[in-house]
């Protein structure tokens, strides 16, 4: 009866809130000047996707990303202003406390024009690094667009990007070519797992400063597969904020070009589907989780009844048993959760730091979630211990679960008995002749008569 | 340390004047490729002509200070000029490593390329703008060695992902000793009751006065000697079951049966003793 309520109010909520797992609010930072209809496309998708679109010019004093103290929009699409910066309202400050008060942004930058300081300040913060001149273009000689871009070969075209690394979840991944027009690179730092790349440049790619007719060779600072074209940061409330190199690769235009790689076949781009995913990952309809019911108690056989259900406190070398149900957030839906093959969800189970730390296998699944569990015998060590599920990976929602139990020592008749250990016979064996002997010492020293002694006898 | 150099002496000299041509591509010659050992000369080393067609067959061995120089002169066409873009491209199939330097530069090789385990293919990259075909070819490979007993800083970030499992390791069970040893010293113990009771024996040990005792005070007697093994039972129930709750009384009552009935089971004693009997 209960989770028939739950899964009701469920659907009922999902029906309200349209997609989004975190509100539907979206302002879209553009120029008066920039063609809002060259974008048309990509205003009517996020619009049948439930997202309430706002426009407002960066320069506008209306422009506000809080209204008393809060959020006052749940996302945020700056597209790149054609002024010198982003305006007084979006200070990177500004844009970094949206992002603290859980908003998700997606910044916007051309190779057309230099990118403006305060992009790049606010880029600075989060170690992601556009080049020194801030004007820089993609080109590469080999993966660019024959149709559109014969002389410049500033129009990328890449095939969409498989997992980032084997054991991450591909989230952007499918068929199709994306063509990407003058991209402004990006690299990223070193030193910030928070940071990661979503499509990187091809390995024959460089960027250079079109305003110089041959570019030195110590201007080139990065190459190849070093620079981004698209990046992503996750901070720690996972809040999203995704760079895209190139904005007009989100143009009605792009959306559907036909194009044509050296040497290759004349194909039509998949940016819309790319656009949907990029804005869907940031905007939090995909990569998105949820931790439904955590359960732990003694491993047992049968049912556990629900007294003994997530117990204070356990013995030291106690067979325990854990599980956790796992969701999901897949566009409009929560899904059980599926992380990729190489990748494990771990449970460990610590004190200061970890005793255990195993794999948490899938063993069951609901309608909304996968339940993992995992089977352990508890360490030889009494004190406050926790079972701890910290799962953060590239792309998704941090997942930080921590459950504090007691681990006792053994109680004082939980040893075994002493005649069952046999390097203690001896002593019990001791005791008991001594006892023996006492009894029969006893009834001598009652009983005994005098010994006659040959000697007293003949006195 | 790992000085690498690649220099691209331009020829200007005859056709850079002349027309592009539309189908034309990108390529070079004169190529050549020296490594260095540190110390030896601009001509010390190792030297080797590569051709834009066909790869070296065997791959160059790159080890510690040396230093890699790379020549060429590069085409459009059949006519040397100076390309947009000429790198020498270093590439790890496996790892996906991939690293750029253009000519005409002096750069270090990075931290990641040293722990490879298989060479690295080295290409050379000549590409412009317009129509000609860009050039993309490997042109020899490069296994880097380094002195294992030089640790290098590691190249480790931080990066979210599956940890090491851990599993603890148990402290070892008590262990007995083998139980041949123990029922043998057990074996010693019980028989040093044997062993007291034929000193005795040697003694001279004797019941003579049982009869005697149990004919004046029969009850006192027996009632003693059954609250000394009642005594004997009640921890015997102690160590198996009895808590200390239980012990107390049981024992209270068999220590005052003992008691009165000793007294007089001792006195019968004493009037032995008084009776010159013992």
């Amino acid at each position: 009866m209960k989770w028939c309520l739950s899964l009701l109010l469920c659907c009922f909520l999902a029906a309200v809130n349209a997609l989004s797992s975190s509100g539907s609010r979206l302002l879209v930072v553009l120029d008066e000047s920039t063609e809002k209809s060259a974008y048309s496309t990509l205003w009517s998708d996020l619009e049948g996707r439930g997202y309430d679109l706002s426009f407002e010019s960066p320069k506008s004093d209306s422009l506000s990303l809080f209204e008393h103290g809060e959020r006052a929009y749940d996302h945020l699409l700056i597209l790149p202003p054609k002024s010198k910066g982003l305006g007084p309202n979006l200070t990177p400050k500004n844009v970094l406390d949206f992002l603290d008060k859980d908003g998700n942004i997606i910044l916007a930058l051309s190779g057309k024009s230099s990118t403006s300081s305060a992009i790049s300040s606010l880029l600075l913060e989060v170690d992601i690094h556009l080049s020194n001149d801030r004007s820089a273009v993609v080109v590469d000689h080999f993966n660019y667009d024959t149709v559109s871009a014969t002389e410049k070969h500033d129009v990328l075209l890449l095939n969409r990007p498989g997992p980032l690394r084997p054991d991450v979840k591909a989230l952007f991944d499918g068929e199709g070519v994306l063509a990407l027009p003058r991209v402004a690179p990006q690299t990223l730092g070193n030193t910030s797992p928070l940071i990661s790349p979503v499509l990187r440049a091809p390995e024959t790619a460089y960027a250079y400063n079109p305003k110089e007719e041959i570019p030195a060779a110590d201007d080139i600072e990065a190459t190849g597969s070093q620079l981004n074209i698209v990046s992503a940061l996750q901070s720690r409330n996972s809040a999203r904020l995704t760079i895209l190199g190139s904005v007009e690769a989100l143009e009605d235009k792009w959306f559907s070009a036909t194009v044509k790689t050296p040497g290759g076949k004349k194909t039509t781009t998949a940016n819309r589907e790319f656009a949907k995913q990029l804005t869907a990952w940031t905007f939090k309809e995909t990569g998105v989780l949820k931790v439904g019911k955590i359960e732990h108690h003694l491993a047992s056989n049968g049912e556990v009844s629900v007294d003994d259900l997530n117990p204070k406190i356990y013995r030291i070398k106690n067979e325990t048993f854990f599980s956790i149900e796992m969701s999901e957030y897949a566009y409009d839906k929560w899904v059980p959760f599926r992380g990729s093959t190489g990748d494990e969800l771990q449970l460990e189970f610590t004190m200061l730091s970890p005793f255990h730390r195993l794999a948490l296998q899938p063993t069951g699944k609901t309608e909304t979630s996968t339940v993992f569990s995992a089977q352990f015998v508890t360490p030889d060590q009494h004190g406050i211990f926790s079972f701890r599920v910290n799962y953060k990976r590239p792309f998704l929602t941090n997942i930080e679960e921590k459950h504090e139990v007691t681990v006792r020592h053994f109680a004082h008749d939980e040893y075994p008995r002493s005649w069952a250990i046999s390097g203690g016979w001896v002593w019990i064996a001791g005791l008991w002749s001594v006892i023996g002997g006492f009894l029969a010492f006893v009834v001598v020293w009652l009983y005994s008569a005098p010994v006659v002694d040959k000697l007293k006898k003949t006195q | 340390m790992h000085l690498w150099q690649a220099t691209a002496p331009l020829c200007l000299l005859a056709s850079a004047a002349l027309p592009t041509v539309a189908a034309s591509a990108w390529g070079f010659t004169d190529a050549s490729v020296a490594v260095q050992p540190k110390g030896a000369g601009i001509n010390g080393g190792f030297k080797e002509q590569i051709s834009s067609s066909k790869p070296l067959a065997s791959p160059l061995a790159f080890t510690g200070a040396d230093t890699l120089r790379v020549t060429l002169t590069t085409q459009e066409g059949s006519s040397a000029k100076r390309p947009h873009q000429a790198f020498l491209l270093l590439k790890d199939s496996q790892s996906g490593l991939d690293i750029s330097y253009p000519f005409t530069t002096q750069k270090e090789l990075p931290l990641q390329f040293l722990t490879l385990p298989n060479p690295v293919d080295a290409r050379v990259v000549i590409g412009g703008f317009g129509s000609s075909e860009a050039y993309d070819h490997s042109v020899f490979k490069l296994s880097i060695e380094r002195d294992v007993n030089i640790p290098i800083p590691t190249a480790e970030a931080p990066r979210y992902g599956k940890l090491p499992e851990i599993h603890h390791t148990f402290k070892n069970d008590p262990t007995n000793p083998p139980i041949v040893i123990t029922l043998a010293f057990v074996g010693a113990v019980i028989a040093s009751l044997p062993v007291l009771a034929g000193l005795w024996l040697f003694l001279g040990v004797n019941l003579n006065h049982l009869p005697t005792a149990l004919k004046s005070a029969p009850l006192p007697h027996a009632v003693f000697l059954a609250s000394l093994a009642g005594f004997e039972g009640i921890f015997f129930l102690y160590y198996t079951s009895w808590n200390l709750f239980q012990v107390l009384p049981a024992a209270a009552v068999v220590g005052a049966v003992a008691f009165v009935s000793g007294s007089r089971a001792l006195g019968e004693v004493q009037g032995r003793r008084l009776a010159g009997l013992r």
